[in-house]
């Protein structure tokens, strides 16, 4: 075994909340609105792939027990092409996390460091997550419950000022035509919802594995809650403005003012969103340098930590020139990676999976 | 610039191998051949890029890859 530490079950659903949500309230609102108009706050109540995956990754973990996912193709599929899977579901990863780490740069030095390069914001984001990563995943999972309070406080403090500006009017008519606009707003969510897969990542070091379903089922539903409120909001006080801006629920904290003393409430939003995408961040580089270690047959991975955030880093600069492509390539061939990396490879090596256990079991 | 960014890169990864060597002289030959290959890689990479940053980056590898999946989706 690699690693060596222990998680409970309550804290891998606080890894799993706090690295959807933070990123997912930022970027999807603007792109979801587009699809489903004033719907787009009903869209987050369509979780499939985030159903499907946990699912999956619960049942592929009752049939071999301790094993992730690229080890469980590497026993389903056999030695070459379980490896050639794992490599596909590893780059998908490593180009995430770059992912989540240009768009934490790019937030920070578009809303806040206007002055500082990029290069400096990130390279800095790594660092830390690299010192967190390499104590394990006992550290990472310590880091959730720590944030996870402030978290929820920050966002309340947000939500609660405004409810007086908000214009329900704005959410008018409700379901004009039909579910199908909202279900097309949530196939940007889909993304999203589909990094619920990290839980088969997560689940061999689960002390308390009968709790593992209960929690994630309240992972999911916590997420859902939390994206319909974010939205509701967003919706509600800007109304059809909501795609205009690259992040509406920065715009929402930044409206608050509370008795002309309580204003600029967005370097509360900056410091929520950082506690949330630095778990986000350490738990996918985790799982990239774990994976990896695995691929390639390490006893440890403690030693490739730095080298691989690394190449995170300069993947992060090299993704995209700005923060419109970046925008352009996850609305589109991103999102079929990831879809097939993080749902369909999973759904395919589960189908494999069950015939053989049913083959062998009639035999 | 380009010297400036090529010698920042090598720093970098001369900074990441000091202070992994205590590390790595303990570790076996299996893990010290991971760590010089990833760590080559990313350098080699790296310094491509500070050279001509217009190469096709990752974005456009994926893109390589799934783009015909996509026209085919969505028509």
């Amino acid at each position: 075994m690699i690693e060596r530490g222990k998680i409970s079950a309550g804290q891998m659903a606080i890894m799993l909340y706090l690295a959807i949500t933070p990123t997912a309230i930022l970027t999807v609102p603007s792109i979801s609105f587009q699809y489903a108009r004033q719907d787009f706050w009903i869209s987050p109540l369509w979780a499939g792939t985030a159903i499907a995956t946990v699912f999956v990754a619960l049942r592929l973990h009752r049939m071999y027990p301790g094993l992730n996912l690229l080890q469980v193709s590497e026993r389903v599929l056999g030695r070459l092409s379980g490896k050639l899977i794992g490599f596909i579901i590893l780059f998908m990863y490593l180009y995430l996390d770059a992912l989540v780490i240009r768009e934490y740069g790019d937030f920070v030095v578009g809303a806040f460091l206007r002055q500082t390069p990029l290069i400096v914001v990130s390279g800095c984001m790594v660092l830390v997550s690299a010192l967190a990563v390499r104590g394990g995943v006992e550290i990472v999972a310590r880091f959730g419950q720590l944030f996870l309070p402030a978290f929820l406080v920050f966002f309340l403090f947000i939500i609660l000022p405004i409810i007086p500006d908000l214009n329900v009017t704005f959410m008018l008519p409700v379901m004009a035509e039909g579910i199908m606009p909202s279900i097309s707003g949530s196939g940007i969510l889909q993304v999203w919802y589909s990094e619920f897969i990290t839980i088969s990542f997560l689940l061999p070091f689960v002390a308390d594995r009968r709790k593992a379903a209960k929690s994630c089922t309240f992972a999911i539903l916590a997420v859902i809650l939390t994206l319909v409120i974010s939205n509701l909001t967003t919706l509600l006080l800007l109304g059809e403005l909501t795609d205009k801006y690259n992040y509406p629920f920065l715009v929402v904290a930044r409206y608050i003012s509370v008795a002309d003393f309580f204003a600029h409430l967005e370097s509360l939003f900056m410091a929520i969103w950082v506690l949330g995408v630095f778990v986000k961040i350490c738990v996918f580089y985790y799982v990239t340098v774990l994976g990896t270690a695995q691929w390639l047959n390490l006893p440890d991975y403690r030693t490739i930590v730095f080298p691989i955030g690394f190449m995170i880093t300069f993947f992060s600069m090299w993704m995209a020139p700005g923060y419109q492509e970046l925008i352009f390539a996850i609305e589109t061939t991103v999102t079929y990676y990831q879809l097939t990396a993080f749902v369909v490879i999973p759904v395919i090596l589960f189908c494999i999976a069950s015939i053989r256990k049913q083959v062998s079991g009639v035999r | 610039m380009i010297v400036a960014a090529v010698l920042g890169i090598t720093v970098v990864l001369a900074v990441i191998t000091l202070c992994e060597w205590p590390n790595l002289k303990q570790s076996g030959k299996k893990e010290k051949m991971a760590f010089a290959a990833i760590t080559v890689i990313g350098g080699i990479m790296a310094v491509l890029y500070a050279i001509n940053p217009d190469l096709p980056g990752p974005t456009q590898w994926i893109d390589a890859v799934f783009n015909p999946l996509r026209v085919m989706f969505s028509g």
